[in-house]
């Protein structure tokens, strides 16, 4: 397998430092776990799973008032099952399936950026939809990564029930956690459902959040040309 | 006694709310109306906990931990998100439309256009949302603008775009007798675009033509080039 031998598992923000282990951010680490999560679901899972779905699916539907029995309800449990599975299949998968393929050595120093990768999530608060769009540039330290599958992590951790900060986060640390670039910038754009369809209702507000790790935190000059590559 | 004292305050206040409800009779309709809808809110409080423990089960059935602080009340935020985006059920659109037409003498189109709507989807109980587009040609009587764009708060709730042009088109019909009303649907269903086919960009329109719009295709064709033109930014 890949020879990437995931490094100590230091729980705050800044690139793992050879050796450093920090004990006492033991509440932080469930989310900078990336490269040692194990799957909480399995494709047998979901098939095990679909029938209690679909049953929990038709009680709200009677729950709303409606009637399950007519035609266009029929199979709207399972479908609706089924959708809510997909939009949460990020828990199926694990980064290091994903990457280890894909990491090669080059001697390349520059920026990289791939922008406007399409991401879809779901509000862990209101199990509805968040989508917009992500922005990723890191430095590389003779180490670049596949480029699609800096869309795959995107996919990964957006297919599952977020919050749209933790998942900035967690994208610039798997970064980090499987290169040990110089530096990582994410930046994410969404529109929260929660907010259009529902509670305030404003239609044209997006939400921006970003992470910047390593020289892209620590340099300005840099974090500069990363954020006007990504408007550009 | 201390309980004698109870019934008696009790039965004051039975007394003066049995009075109350005489006294104001030319308000009748409207407390009744007031009724209607506090009904309507009980129900919706009375299958709250029903939706939530459905959540819960889902939450648990999709692999995640209850019990992590994200996620300790989103069944209820989630039961009560899906109670508003289906609380069209209980609105009809003579509630809606009814204090507001008026009787004004004008016979040409109206048009309200880039409504923005939202919906779910009632295959996948998942969110399509765009623009409506309404226009109507008044016969002798006009309806208060504000009211066509209040039609977003009849539409919440599990239907088919196709039905749902359809259902607005009538509605307005029935209310209001125009010479005609069309309504064109413009909406990106998050079916396709978050699953599925996974297309960002595709966009469903419906319209529905009634009246002398689906009759004459010059009213028609006036109606969709004006709805259809987009402003000129700055």
């Amino acid at each position: 397998t890949g020879g990437v031998a995931p490094p100590p598992g230091p729980s705050h923000s800044a690139p793992p430092a050879p050796g450093a282990e920090s004990g006492s951010h033991r509440a932080a680490a469930s989310v900078m776990e990336s490269w040692k999560e194990e799957r909480t679901r399995s494709v047998e899972d979901n098939e095990m799973s679909l029938p209690s779905l679909a049953a929990a699916y038709t009680t709200i539907l009677r729950g709303l008032g409606e009637d399950p029995q007519r035609q266009g309800l029929l199979k709207t449990p399972w479908r609706a099952a089924t959708a809510m599975q997909f939009f949460t299949k990020g828990y199926q998968e694990k980064i290091i399936d994903v990457l280890n393929d894909a990491i090669f050595d080059e001697d390349h120093d520059e920026m990289v950026i791939v922008k406007d990768i399409d991401m879809f999530s779901m509000c862990e608060h209101h199990l509805v939809p968040i989508f917009g769009r992500v922005h990723i540039g890191y430095l590389p330290n003779k180490r670049v990564l596949g480029l699609s599958k800096l869309a795959r992590i995107v996919e990964i951790y957006s297919r599952r029930l977020q919050v749209q900060e933790r998942l900035t986060k967690q994208i610039a640390v798997a970064i980090t956690e499987a290169l040990q670039p110089t530096g990582v910038g994410v930046v994410i754009e969404a529109t929260h459902m929660c907010m259009v369809m529902r509670g305030v209702q404003k239609m044209n507000s997006k939400t921006v959040t970003s992470t910047m790790l390593g020289v892209f935190r620590e340099d300005p000059k840099t974090r500069d040309e990363f954020l006007t590559l990504i408007r550009s | 006694m201390n309980t004698h004292r109870v019934n008696d305050i009790v039965e004051e206040f039975h007394c003066n709310n049995g009075f109350s409800d005489l006294i104001i009779d030319t308000k009748k309709s409207a407390v009744h109306r007031k009724h209607e809808t506090s009904r309507k809110e009980d129900e919706d409080q009375s299958r709250l906990p029903a939706l939530e423990a459905a959540y819960t089960n889902i939450l648990l059935h999709l692999g995640e931990d209850t019990h992590r602080e994200g996620l300790l009340r989103t069944p209820l935020r989630a039961a009560k998100a899906i109670q508003f985006l289906t609380k069209g059920y209980h609105e009809t659109i003579d509630d809606i439309l009814n204090n507001a037409i008026f009787d004004e003498d004008h016979d040409e189109m109206v048009i309200v256009k880039d409504i923005d709507m939202f919906s779910l989807c009632e295959h996948h109980l998942v969110p399509f949302f765009g623009k409506v587009h309404i226009g109507y040609i008044p016969n002798k009587k006009v309806v208060g603008l504000s009211k066509l764009v209040d039609i977003w708060r009849i539409i919440l709730f599990l239907s088919v775009q196709e039905r749902l042009t359809k259902q607005i088109a009538v509605g307005i019909y029935e209310a209001l007798q125009p010479k005609g009303v069309a309504v064109v649907i413009e909406a990106a269903h998050m079916c396709m675009v978050m699953r599925g086919v996974q297309k960002m960009n595709s966009r469903t329109v419906t319209s529905a033509m009634l009246g002398v719009y689906l009759e004459d295709l010059k009213s028609r064709e006036e109606f969709l080039t004006l709805s259809q033109r987009t402003e000129q930014k700055p």
